[in-house]
């Protein structure tokens, strides 16, 4: 397993007597890009808002690299770069002024690593222009190139994917993919839109009213052949064959009023079956779910993520 | 050490490049020129005195002596003007023209206009940062809150030192083109409430500006205030402003209270302790004036770093 680059232990944000974000609890390795996925307000930003101590954390933690960022703030904050809702810089600077200026608010950052990063976005013909002049796309480079100046370890991007065309998308995607292989810089992205971080993302976790539903690797989704499915077994008595499925299967299913529901491969399904039958359970009904788990998991929060 | 000069560097540098700055000083500028011209056509300047002085002075005085018996209501002025001419032949001190120096003393009247800048700028220096969003990335260094706040305030002191020594090369300029230069540093005779006395043009500036500054400090400082407790620049340029504006007849409202001693206005002018006028209340001293400046200063600066380094930054 790869290092961990930043974890989130029970993360939890109050507003008044209203839990924006009810703990919070994931991690994210080192040369990983995590996809951070969820319908408009579903808290992202505001999780965001607390892994960069711009909000203070109402219960839980964020570590990055260890270092917490609620008391130990200026080490945890030194191995980040982030964009927090939009690439926002100084209008009436260049792009360079606005590098230079939080160039100075990081130790160590030389003239040579803004060279650099402004040619890894690609933005050498316009650094002398203002930025009040830029384009979304041009900001958003810009406010990667500004992230990026400190050589951080996790770099946070609040849906940097927003407002740009395929090709802006694209390229985005390009530099991630490079920090995060070459680098190996954890990169956390976040969007409303599955579509649009997919092809970048290694995991994908899904955030909904506050809470994680799930986190999904993109990789085993795309390669699985044997995925696993929901299924629901109506069988009598219940509760041996809930011991039977615990005992020859190692499952954990859950019983209710007759019927017992678990996850389980498909290639697995006729072996569980005669392991019942043997076992003197009655079997009436067998109901295997056609979509994989994780086609679910996008059903669920797919008509919401439009929004 | 090195940290802090940089992040001073960055706010000073970010006043400068803005546009608004550059129109502030045109203004300024304009203003300047404006009274130079407006002394000169009114003629305010004074006749030049040559070798046999005395002689010209006590001509003068004859004179004057001549027209207030003619004319009753001339009495007061020119009794005053016979008497610093009196003075000038007695101290053997030769009246020097109007040149530079006392048109830099005169525009002393501007740094009222120095202190409305440098409220805009104290009062957008917190706030505009959030207006473009950019608080964020200032916020997320390895640098703890207040430094970034002590650094903004600093950068605020530095921009009215600047503006101070603009107005006053730019007036002392002005006035050598259109009156000319009487010398380094010219020995003036002027009346205080002490009398008639005899002053160096340099001290005299530095006077006339310094007590001046008392007021524009305290307003910027409220004005920086009000910009880090409601982020938002027009409201705090707009109440630095009125209250600047207001702040005397607030204190004459309430002359008669007793607590009246203690609101700002009743302290920021210094001179009254000099001056016939006086303070408000009689038993107020210098030292109970810097007393309370130094803690309106205090409440200012601990409301504004409370606010900054406390509050969270979330979407407007
Ligand atoms: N300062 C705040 N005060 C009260 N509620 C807030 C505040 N900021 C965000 N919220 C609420 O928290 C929820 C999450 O918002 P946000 O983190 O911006 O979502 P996302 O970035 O996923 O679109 C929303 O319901 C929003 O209304
Ligand atoms: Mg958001």
């Amino acid at each position: 397993m790869a290092e961990t680059a930043m974890e989130l232990t029970g993360l939890t944000k109050k507003i008044g007597s209203k839990k924006i974000i009810k703990e919070l609890d994931f991690e994210i390795h080192k040369g990983e890009v995590f996809g951070f996925l969820g319908p408009n307000g579903a808290g992202k930003t505001t999780t965001i808002r607390m892994m960069v101590g711009l909000m203070g954390i109402t219960g839980g933690d964020v570590r990055i690299l260890g270092k917490s960022v609620k008391s130990d703030f200026k080490d945890a904050i030194r191995e980040v770069g982030a964009i927090v809702e939009n690439p926002e810089m100084y209008p009436f600077m260049t792009g360079m002024q606005n590098l230079k200026h939080f160039a100075r608010m990081s130790p160590g950052v030389t003239k040579e690593r803004i060279s650099q990063v402004i040619k890894l976005v690609g933005l050498e013909n316009a650094i002398k222009t203002k930025v009040g002049r830029y384009s979304l796309g041009m900001r958003q480079r810009l406010g990667i190139a500004q992230a990026l100046l400190h050589n951080p370890s996790v770099l946070i991007l609040d849906e940097p994917t927003n407002g740009l065309d395929p090709a802006g998308i694209r390229e985005i995607r390009k530099y991630i993919r490079k920090l995060a292989d070459e680098d190996n810089v954890a990169v956390i992205i976040s969007s409303h839109l599955l579509s649009e971080i997919e092809l970048m993302c290694d995991r994908i976790g899904v955030i909904k009213n506050g809470e994680l539903i799930g986190i999904q690797s993109v990789h085993e989704q795309q390669t699985e052949e044997d995925p696993v499915r929901e299924v629901r077994v109506e069988a009598d008595p219940a509760d041996s064959a809930l011991r039977v499925l615990k005992a020859h299967h190692g499952i954990e299913a859950a019983g209710d009023e007759g019927f017992i529901t678990f996850s389980a491969k498909k290639s697995l399904m006729p072996s569980i079956v005669a392991s019942l039958v043997s076992a003197d359970v009655l079997v009436y009904r067998v109901e295997v779910s056609s979509a994989s788990l994780e086609d679910k998991f996008f059903d669920l929060i797919g008509e919401n993520v439009i929004g | 050490m090195g940290k802090i000069f940089s992040l001073v560097w960055n706010e000073v540098s970010k006043i400068f490049i803005q546009k608004s700055t550059w129109i502030m000083y045109i203004f300024l500028a304009l203003l300047v020129i404006a009274v130079a011209v407006i002394t000169t056509t009114t003629d305010m300047s004074g006749k030049e005195y040559g070798a046999d002085w005395k002689e010209e002075l006590r001509a003068e005085n004859e004179q004057l002596t001549e027209e207030m018996q003619e004319e009753e209501f001339l009495t007061e002025v020119n009794t005053q003007e016979i008497e610093m001419n009196q003075y000038h032949i007695d101290n053997d001190i030769k009246p020097v023209t109007y040149d530079a120096w006392q048109f830099v003393i005169d525009n002393a009247m501007l740094a009222s206009v120095i202190s409305l800048l440098t409220i805009i700028v104290a009062g957008g220096i917190v706030a505009n940062e959030f207006r473009w969003g950019t608080v964020k990335q200032l916020l997320i260094r390895p640098i703890p809150r207040s430094m970034i706040l002590l650094s903004k305030y600093i950068a605020v002191l530095i921009f009215a030192l600047i503006t101070l020594v603009l107005l006053l090369v730019l007036s002392w300029l002005t006035g050598a083109l259109v009156f000319g230069v009487a010398g380094s540093n010219p020995e003036l005779v002027v009346r205080n409430y002490e009398g008639i006395v005899s002053v160096s043009a340099i001290a005299e500036v530095a006077s006339g500006y310094g007590f001046k500054l008392v007021n524009l400090f305290m307003m910027a400082t409220f004005a920086f205030m009000i910009s880090s407790i409601f982020r938002n620049s027009a409201l705090a340029i707009g109440t630095a402003v009125f209250l600047m504006m207001a702040g005397t007849s607030i204190v004459q409202f309430f002359a008669d209270r007793e607590w009246s001693k203690y609101i700002l206005f009743a302290n920021t002018d210094l001179t009254v302790y000099d001056s016939q006028m006086g303070p408000v209340q009689e038993e107020m001293t210098m030292g109970f004036s810097i007393g309370v400046l130094a803690v309106y200063w205090i409440v200012f600066m601990v409301a504004s770093w409370l606010f900054f380094t406390k509050r969270d930054v979330a979407g407007q």
